[in-house]
Formats: structure tokens, sequence, C-alpha cells
């Protein structure tokens, strides 16, 4: 072990780093490889996808995320992490709506307020940190569910701010030149400054100091604790000002704003090749990070794939950078220690670039191969098309594209009106695209139909989750030729050519109430478990059925109104406290899907038979509930049919056979439904009961 | 007895009590035999993945994948028994299940040494979008009819469920204090290279503890699921950071090495009955999440408070400085 070595193998340190190197310090060469592949595949598979207005679009979508994970960097970098940040652009959001509407603050005011929250959540979590030097991961663990907590507390879940100015919205959704949105030039000034600030500044060396060894860095004279107490202050303001621009993008400032966008970033810095443990990790690998997932979410939706591809694929991305340069560091090591000659350094390189293209190539097998099959169906759909892309409603000759959106895709609401849409699509030979968030997310609505105009479908099908934030986009598709339909929630009128309206808020709200009454006989307790306390349509549906009570139904009391979460265990535990605290409650009225069976279960363990269940579900998970007397009556329409109505519609206006003023709409199995003005009328809520349940199945 | 040597555990138990005794001034029937019941059966699943939890905090790591794993495992169970597979049979099998999935974790983070975060964030957004993908959403409906409560009838269910529960932390608790391979387990989360001096494999260890963290999921989820006559696709959202929460606050050291399954415990039930107690002391629920992010700060203080009587960083610098 102790050979002393020979002069001619010790190695000179190089003064000056190869290229290589000094350009990509953390191998953020394979990143860039990952990136020309997906652009590669995505350039031939999705519609539109090499195109300015795409590009610029996917920088839009990426800002506030963006924002949050170049802080989120040198906070890695010092080997800490900030979980708090997606909830403190909830509380950011809540007061900035708050103090402009009901303080009537001027906007910038109230957006420089907004900011100091932020800084000052920012120094809670540093305070913590540093002065009393706790974990960063239990510190924002903690501040994450009491940031969104504070958020949810303030507005009571409720308020929804919006109707904010022109000029306030131009920051998230204007364009300068009509091409470049505006809040491009705040990411990249986000990013120039953090580039120099990291790795141009002896601050940023600092950081690095502190990541390698915090010890260490404080005996080399650096004040650690102020370093960190700022970088945590920094990611505090970094998350207000995300929650700005995120409030002006949408045009809402509710207490969601945010929900999981701490995984994002963080998923974007390591991407990025930042390690975990602190020391390691580039402003470039972050940004280049981000953009491998964004693009992968975008190309996807733009090939028509699958979203829940991403995840998938931006697991193994994860897995896969991070066990790649596992190897290289091993590969790199080990010539260090037992002075093996340049040569096979090389060769070592090399291999770990097979080794990386094979990954990639495993990664992404499964994206081609479903490609191949896109490829070839459409080659068949588009055989005798003239104008393949045309976003006309000259569609004479080639199959409409329908994109559908649903609010959320995991929702058995909306899966049962997939149903209905898929079968129509069937009988009308139509290509039906049906994507959107996997849980309720305005902002994620807003990035599909964003995708969906630049691949050029036929006609945009919505349910609407926020009306102000998707209308801008939705007016958006309409300049661009594509035909606008809204279902099952509304947006503003003027962004859409027809609703297809199933029944309004004020409709669910007062049958719901009516057949509370009827179940209660006019008189008696009941409680409602609703979605989650922020869920917009849950309140509004609560608004009309408390405007009812008061005007009809002056014996009947709501005693309590608990959260569920969309969660049918958590339904199933607050009933069951509910029944506990509230005796004398004799109904539960539970209004979302998964609710109702969670409320009915509860019900049927306590052994209450004087206690009944109602609500809005649907009738497939509530039927062994319905036979047992359990649940009296679920109040839902026919989904089925509201997504085998919309699919029809869409056809026809895409085909022009549905125009304004007309009076009625031939929908196939459906037959004549009436139109009034820019409305499709589905019919009144209908009421499923023992008698007719068996009759559905969806 | 050393009662110093559980401070933490006793910090979380003093706020467990203020609990309890704040809920039992404004509530009494909080008490009720039934609550309590149903308390016990509703957390049980919660109390199991956070045992799992314990072992991989315990030795330096974190598993943040649970509450996909725990949707797979759900949907899984809901599977098999409906394609035919005898109800005394759902245990073992979906605690095989759940521990192959944990050894994949297990694997990347033993083996190849990925740190665990990154690998259990990787697993967390997967494995929700595969089931995602593949289920699109369904739920598993018509089951058989004895599969609710193991066709036990719902006393029995609820107390085996309960029972299994306790089982299960006994046993472990007892397996960490009294076993080789427990000890090796605080031997690696408290120095990982002096832990491979004294013999122990650290990478085996991490291993095991991630397939024994996958194996109390499966479990956990079938206990679960066996209580509805339906399974959601979606179960287990947010389950990770409850169980790290209630890890945390029970008084385990983030950095491994620290912590009791008493504690745990101790955490659960604090973490568990909050919001019931709300209810019960008729505050708003709103603040809920806000009351418990509180707590874990809270819970964090108490930890340091108590830390800064005795050994401090600072005592210890100033020893080394003037060395």
């Amino acid at each position: 072990m102790n050979e002393t070595i020979p002069q001619s193998e010790i190695r000179i340190p190089q003064l000056v780093a190869p290229l290589r190197e000094r350009l990509f310090p953390n191998n953020e060469w394979v990143l860039i490889a990952v990136l020309l592949v997906e652009c590669a595949i995505f350039g031939v598979t999705g519609e539109n996808f090499f195109s300015a207005s795409n590009a610029f679009e996917i920088t839009r979508l990426s800002v506030e995320i963006g924002l949050l994970a170049l802080v989120m960097t040198p906070i890695i970098i010092t080997g800490g992490i900030d979980l708090s940040v997606g909830s403190m652009m909830g509380l950011a959001a809540v007061v900035l709506g708050g103090l402009w509407r009901e303080a009537h603050l001027p906007m910038a005011v109230a957006a420089i307020a907004t900011l100091l929250v932020g800084a000052l959540g920012g120094a809670l979590n540093a305070a913590l940190i540093t002065r009393l030097n706790f974990p960063p991961l239990i510190v924002t663990l903690g501040t994450f569910s009491l940031f969104r907590g504070v958020a949810e507390g303030l507005t009571r879940g409720i308020e929804n701010y919006s109707g904010f100015s022109q000029q306030f919205l131009f920051l998230g959704q204007g364009y300068v030149g009509g091409l470049v949105p505006t809040q491009f030039f705040i990411l990249i000034a986000a990013i120039a400054a953090c580039w120099w600030w990291l790795h141009r500044t002896s601050y940023g060396r600092s950081l690095y100091a502190i990541g390698f060894s915090a010890e260490g860095a404080r005996y080399a004279g650096i004040p650690v604790a102020r370093r960190l107490f700022f970088i945590y202050v920094l990611s505090g303001l970094a998350s207000s000002l995300a929650a700005i621009i995120y409030v002006a993008h949408l045009g809402q400032a509710k207490s969601d704003a945010g929900t999981g966008y701490e995984l994002m970033a963080i998923t974007a810095v390591v991407l990025g090749g930042a390690s975990i443990f602190g020391g390691r990790g580039t402003v470039l690998g972050t940004v280049l990070g981000l953009f491998a997932i964004v693009i992968l979410q975008n190309g996807l939706r733009l090939s028509a794939q699958p979203a829940e591809l991403a995840g998938i694929l931006t697991g193994v991305l994860l897995v896969a950078t991070i066990l790649l340069d596992r190897l290289s560091r091993r590969a790199q090591a080990q010539p260090r220690a037992q002075t093996i000659s340049e040569g096979e350094e090389e060769v070592r390189n090399s291999q770990v670039a097979v080794l990386s293209a094979v990954i990639l190539a495993a990664a992404l097998l499964v994206v081609g191969g479903n490609w191949l099959l896109i490829r070839s169906l459409r080659q068949d759909l588009k055989n005798g098309a003239a104008q393949p892309n045309s976003t006309t409603s000259q569609t004479n000759g080639h199959k409409p594209v329908i994109a559908m959106m649903p609010k959320a895709k995991g929702d058995p609401y909306f899966v049962s009106c997939k149903q209905g849409a898929d079968e129509a699509a069937k009988e009308l030979g139509v290509e039906l695209l049906w994507d959107g968030p996997t849980d309720l997310d305005p902002a994620k609505q807003n990035e599909v139909v964003e995708a969906w105009i630049t691949r050029g479908v036929d006609v945009i099908a919505v349910s609407v989750e926020n009306k102000v934030g998707i209308s801008t986009v939705l007016r958006k598709a309409k300049e661009k030729g594509i035909k606008v339909i809204t279902w099952d929630a509304d947006a503003e009128k003027d962004a859409r050519d027809f609703l297809i309206d199933q029944a309004t808020p004020q409709g669910i709200g007062y049958t719901l109430t009516d057949e509370a009454a009827r179940i209660l006989g006019n008189k008696g307790d009941f409680a409602i478990i609703t979605a989650s306390l922020s869920a917009a349509n849950q309140n509004e549906w609560i608004k009309y059925i408390k405007e009812r009570l008061a005007e009809k139904y002056p014996d009947l009391h709501l005693v309590a109104v608990q959260p569920s979460e969309g969660d049918r265990d958590r339904a199933f535990s607050e009933t069951q406290t509910v029944l506990k605290v509230y005796p004398n409650v004799k109904l539960i009225m539970a209004i979302a899907a998964p609710a109702v069976p969670g409320a009915a279960e509860a019900v049927k363990q306590s052994g209450r038979t004087d206690v009944k269940v109602t609500g809005l579900s649907l009738p497939n998970m509530n039927k062994p509930y319905v036979h047992d007397g359990v649940v009296e009556s679920v109040v839902l329409w026919n989904t089925v049919d509201l997504g085998y109505l919309t699919v029809y519609a869409a056809n026809a206006l895409a085909t022009g056979t549905l125009k304004r003023g007309d009076k009625e709409l031939n929908a196939g199995r459906l037959g004549k439904i009436e139109v009034v003005d820019d409305e499709v009328r589905l019919g009144a809520p209908f009421i499923f009961n023992k008698e007719n349940i068996d009759k559905f199945n969806f | 007895m050393n009662l110093g040597r559980y401070k933490r555990e006793l910090a979380a138990a003093v706020a467990f009590l203020l609990l309890l005794i704040m809920v039992g001034i404004s509530a009494p029937s909080f008490f009720s035999a039934e609550n309590l019941r149903d308390l016990a059966v509703n957390n049980a699943p919660t109390l199991l993945i956070a045992i799992g939890m314990t072992l991989v905090i315990l030795v330096g790591e974190i598993d943040i994948s649970v509450g996909s794993q725990f949707a797979v495992c759900s949907v899984v169970a809901g599977e098999l028994a409906k394609a035919g597979v005898p109800v005394g049979l759902l245990l073992p099998c979906l605690i095989l299940i759940g521990a192959a999935m944990g050894a994949i974790n297990g694997l990347l983070v033993g083996w190849l040494r990925l740190p665990s975060i990154i690998v259990t964030l990787a697993m967390l957004v997967a494995w929700r979008d595969a089931l995602r993908w593949v289920t699109e959403g369904t739920w598993v409906q018509n089951l058989p009819a004895n599969f609710q409560w193991f066709g036990l009838g719902q006393t029995v269910g609820q107390l085996l469920i309960v029972v299994i529960a306790l089982i299960v932390l006994v046993s472990f608790s007892w397996a960490l204090r009294n076993l080789g391979a427990g000890r090796a387990i605080y031997a690696v989360g408290s120095d990982s290279e002096a832990a491979r001096l004294a013999g122990v494999e650290p990478q085996r260890v991490v291993f095991g503890v991630f397939v024994l963290m996958g194996a109390l999921v499966g479990l956990a989820a079938l206990l679960n699921a066996v209580r509805f006559s339906v399974v959601p696709s979606n179960a287990g959202l947010g389950l990770e950071l409850k169980a790290v929460a209630a890890v945390v606050v029970g008084g385990a050291a983030i950095t491994g090495g620290r912590g009791t399954l008493l504690g745990t415990l101790i955490g659960a039930a604090l973490l568990g009955t909050i919001g019931t107690a709300l209810t019960f002391a008729g505050i708003n629920p709103f603040w809920e999440k806000a009351i418990q992010g509180a707590i874990i700060l809270a819970a964090l203080v108490s930890d340091v408070a108590l830390d800064r009587l005795r050994i401090s960083d600072f005592g210890l610098r100033s020893k080394e400085l003037s060395r």
C-alpha cells in the first residue's frame, strides 16, 4: 500500500479543465441528450410540436415551477430542502387576493405586501432551521401543513378572488410583441440572476462549501447560519412571486394555488444533477431538468399519448439519471485512486455514454411503440384527406378531431362521462382525444387547452374548473378557428360557442335540498360531507342549498359541513364523527361522488337505522347501499348521456349542422335534444332510488 | 427507570394528554367506547405504515412512495378477491406483493446506494400514474360478499384489524430492542461505517428495512380495504406525509439512529385523533391543517428545548476548540 508512486505517473493537476467539464461541470450533457431525444421523438409524433408559439407556450407553463426550482437549487446545494414552497404559494395567493379586494389596497401595494408575507414565511423556516438546528425536511414538512392550513383558515376555503384588472392579468396572460409571453422575461431574468449569483460570486461558492461540510465552511470563516437564513427567506420570497404570477396567469386567487408544486420543483432540480446530500448542482442543470419534464408532458399531449406516461417516464428518468451519475462518478473516481492511464478513462466515459443510450432507449421504448401504432391508425384515418391539419370547420374528407376535457380524469363521475363519449365517437367515427388534469387543477386545464390549440383540433369541449382563468385560452382557441364547447360546467359566455347544460348549480342545490326535505319530512338536522373545503363547485351548491333552506324550509337545519378531500375513507371517518357529535342529525348529504359510499358505509356500520344518506354520486358505487336502504336516493343526471351528447354536439358543430338559432339537435340514441339559444339541454337532474337504480350502469 | 431516555416520547405523550384533557372537558362524549373503537379501527392502517416508516427513518432513509404503493395494493387486493382468490390467502399475497414493491426501493437504495428520497419520489409518481393508467379511475366493485371483514362480521372484523396492528407493533418493538437485526437498524442509522466495521452489512439492513416497509404497506392496504365493500382507485393520497409526521412527532430523529415505536404510536395517535377531537370540540375544520402543522413544529421545538439543557452543539464545539 505504501509504495511510492513513480514520478512519471503523478498527474499534474490541470489548471484549465477540459472544455466539456467547463461547459458541463455536472454532466449536464446527459440531459441535453435526453432533451434532444425527446424533441426528435415528439417532433415526429406530435402535431405542430416544432413551432415558435409552442416553444413559448412551454416557457409560459414552466415559469411558476421554474422560479421555485431555481431557488430550490441553492437550498439543495447546501444539503437542505424546502417542502413548503407550494403551500406558501397558496398562502401568498390568498393574501394577495384578500389585500386587494377586502382591504382595497392598490395592486402594487398588495403585491409588495404579498412578497413580504412570503419573506416572513421563509424567515420562519429559516429561523427554525438555523437558530434551532432542526432538519429542513421536518421543519418544512410542518410549515407545508401550516401555510396551507392558514390559507384555508383565512378564506374558510371558500373565497375565490377574481376580477383582477387587465394590466395585472397581462403579467400572466399577455404577449409581448404578440408572441412572447410576459412572464417569460421574469423567468429569463431569474435564471440569469441565479446563474450569476451561484456560479460567479463568492457568495455562491460559499453555498457549495456549506453543502460539502457545514462545519468545515464555518471554520473557513463562512457565516453558515446567516447564509442559510438568507436562502430560505429567498425561497419564501420566490414562492410568493410565483404565486403572484400564478394568480395573474389564471385570473383567480384561491387557497389551493400551487398544490403539489414542491414535488415538481424538487424533481426538476434533482433531475438536473443536484445531489440531495449537498455540494453539487448547477443552474444550467436545473433549467434543463425543468424543460425535460415540461417538454415530456407537452410532447405526450401533442402526440395524443396518455398523460399518465409522463409520470412513469419522469420516474424512470429520475432514477436513470442518478444511477448514471453514480456510475460515471465511480468510473471517474477509480482512475484517480489507482493511477490508470488516460486511455482507459476514455473507455470508461464511452461506456457510460453507451449505458446512458441504453437506458434512454428503454425509457422511450413505450412511447415509440405506441407511436407506431398511432401513426398507422392515423394514416388510415387520413386517407383521402386534403388538409389533414385544417383547423377550420371545412372537415369534408377528414374525420373531425374532438378534444374533450374533464375536470379530473380520475374522478369516477368523469370516467362515466368518458364511457358515453367513447360510445358516441365510435358511432360517428370521429377521433376523440380525452385528456385533462388527474386531480382538480385549474392551471393544468389551461395547459391542456394550450397544447390542443398548438396541436390543431377541430373542437375543444371543456368541463370548466375555473371560469375566469380558462376563458382567456378558450377565446384564443376560437380566434384560431377552433370550435369551443363547454360541458358540465360553463366558462364565460363569449368564450365558447355552445354549452351542454345538464343542470345549473342552482338546480343541483335546490334539488338536493328538496330531496333532503322530503326524506326528513321538512323538519330536522342534517350535515353535509363535501369534497375539499376549497372545492369551487361544492361551495356553490352549498350556497344554493343554504339559500333554499332560508326561503323554503325554516325547520331544516344544516349543522355541519365536513371535508372528505374526495377520499372515500375520509368521508367514512368524518361521517362517524358527525353522527356522534350531532346525535340529532338524521340525514347525511354527501356532495362528492366518492363521499356518498363512504358516508353510507359509516351509517351502516354504526347500526343507526334512523339515519339516511342522500347526495350527489354515481349509481354503480351506491347500488348496494341503496338496496340496503341506507342511501335513500342519489341525485345526478345521466353522466353517460352527458358525455355522449357532448360528442354528438361537437361533431354537429364541426360539420356545420349545429348553428346558433337551431331549435333541436339530433343526438343518436338520445333522439332530438332541445337547443335553447346557445345551450344544449340534457334535462333536469335525475333522482336514482331503489326502483330505478338497477337500470343504470355507470 | 431512566425516564430521560424517553424524554422525546414523553413530550409527545404530554401533548397528547393535553389534547385529551381539553376534549374531555369540552366534549366528554369523545371518550365513549364506540368513538374510541372507531378511532382505533380507522387509524390502524396508518399506524402500520408509520411502524414501517419508523424503521426506514431509524436506518437514516425515508420512503415517500408508501401512499402510491398503498393505492396499488388496495386495488390488487380487490382484483384478487374478485378473481376468486380465497379470502384467507389474501393476507400472505398482499404481504408478498407489498414486499416486492418495497424490494424495488430496497435494491435501488440499499445496493445501488441511490438517495432514498429521490428513488421513492420517482416511485411515488410512477406507481400513482401507472395505477391511473391501468384503472382509468374506476373502482373495484362487485366484490365477493366475504371480502368485507374477511367474512367475519363487523365486530370480529374490527377487533381483528386492531389486534393485528397491535401484534405488529408489539413484535416489532420487541425485535428492535432484543434482536440482533433490530439493533443493526439502530447501528446502521447511527453510523453506517461504524456498523460495517462492527460486522453489520449496511446494504443488507437497508434492503431488509425497505422490504419490511413494503410488506407492512401491503398488510395495511388489505386491512383498510376489508373495512368496505368497494375498493377505490385513489386510496392513500398524502399517506406518506401522515406517516412521516407521526414518526417525527413521536420523537424519532430524521437523521436516523434514534426513535422508538412507542413514540410512533403516540405520534400516530396524536395526529390521528386531532381532526375528530376538533369536531367534538366544535372547532371549525378549516383550521385543521394549520393546527396539524403547528403540532409538528411544536414537537420539534419541545425536542430542542429539552435537548438544549444537555448536550448541545455548542458544548461539543467549545470542548473541541479548547483542545
